[in-house]
């Protein structure tokens, strides 16, 4: 039983600078180039008389739409925020499923260490990506209307409301719910990143138990254990994508809602 | 006992009583939307991708207590 070695950190593969180049940013980087010549080809033959992959990128493109306009309320806004959702899901979907293409696993540095890792069984990458998106919906909620978002967090307004001295309870504890929103706001971020750090971590120490388990193992064992992990890299992708947009959605409404009020 | 393999029954044990509860929570949603997709099979698309969504919901809790084994084992 030869278990092969599970590393949290990234390993370092090379040095420029004062950055060390990890694995996980080698991987990154490659699934970007990924996706960008993979959207000039689709670009190139994109027409009114769809090719394949035209309408397989426009499937997934339309429903992401239609969620996001759920989510936002008028297709307008969707429209807006739209390129960025679709950036992370792209990026997330290719890079979840990266070390499918063969071969890509055997790179191996002259030391030992490999030269590709899943990207999103790195937690930098995720709690990088969660904290912007969600540092981003507050950013854009608090340009839109500074006074009212600190109001949905910090609720003064409730004291002022109140119609007699028996409510302050209730106000209290009101208030009191709103100051622990701010606690939840962090919450919110971590909890989105170590569910995709989770999910791909934990598929990729499976597989590499099972296959390392025994000799016999190797070879027909782990396929089941892969395409759970195929799945859970598309499920997780979808759910990292609309948990945001559910999360950028809800603080950029709760600004504009008070507005027309 | 030694601290090694205390640390390992700890993270054992963690995840064996954390995943119980999600479990137990991802099979009452995915039933309860079975239940509603077979009564009104016009809308399963849309249930469907709520139920994946809460599904997800579900999981955190044992990937909370995945994190917490993680850090038993490798950081202490």
């Amino acid at each position: 039983m030869n278990i092969p070695t599970i590393s949290i950190p990234a390993e370092t593969i090379a040095q420029i600078g004062p950055i060390a180049v990890s694995n996980s940013m080698v991987t990154t980087i490659t699934s970007s180039l990924i996706i960008i010549v993979m959207a000039f080809f689709i670009r190139r033959n994109a027409g009114v008389k769809p090719t394949r992959l035209q309408v397989a990128f426009e499937l997934v493109l339309e429903y992401l739409l239609n969620q996001m306009t759920l989510a936002f309320g008028s297709e307008k806004r969707a429209r807006k925020y739209f390129p960025l959702f679709m950036t992370v899901l792209l990026l997330l979907i290719v890079a979840n499923q990266f070390t499918l293409l063969p071969f890509v696993e055997s790179v191996v540095t002259s030391d030992g260490t490999s030269f590709f890792r899943t990207p999103t069984s790195h937690y930098s990458l995720t709690i990088g990506l969660a904290a912007f998106l969600l540092i981003l919906g507050h950013v854009i909620a608090f340009a839109t209307h500074p006074l009212r978002h600190i109001g949905n967090y910090v609720k003064l307004q409730l004291f002022f409301q109140m119609k007699s001295i028996k409510d302050l309870p209730m106000t209290l504890i009101e208030f009191g719910l709103g100051l622990l929103d701010i606690i939840g706001e962090f919450a919110k971020i971590i909890s989105l990143a170590t569910r995709l750090f989770g999910n791909m971590f934990a598929g990729g120490v499976v597989i590499a138990i099972v296959s390392g388990l025994m000799f016999a193992t190797q070879f027909l064992v782990p396929i089941p254990f892969l395409i759970l992990g195929i799945l859970s890299g598309f499920v997780q992708a979808f759910v990292f994508t609309i948990l945001s947009v559910l999360f950028i959605s809800s603080t950029t409404n709760a600004v504009i809602q008070s507005n027309n009020q | 006992m030694e601290t090694e393999s205390v640390k390992l029954l700890a993270a054992g044990l963690c995840m064996a009583i954390g995943s119980i509860g999600s479990a137990l929570a991802e099979g009452f949603v995915a039933g309860k939307a079975m239940e509603s997709m077979a009564r009104n099979p016009k809308i399963a698309d849309k249930l469907f991708t709520n139920m994946v969504v809460a599904i997800a919901l579900c999981e955190s809790t044992a990937i909370y207590s995945l994190v917490i084994a993680l850090i038993i084992l490798f950081a202490f």
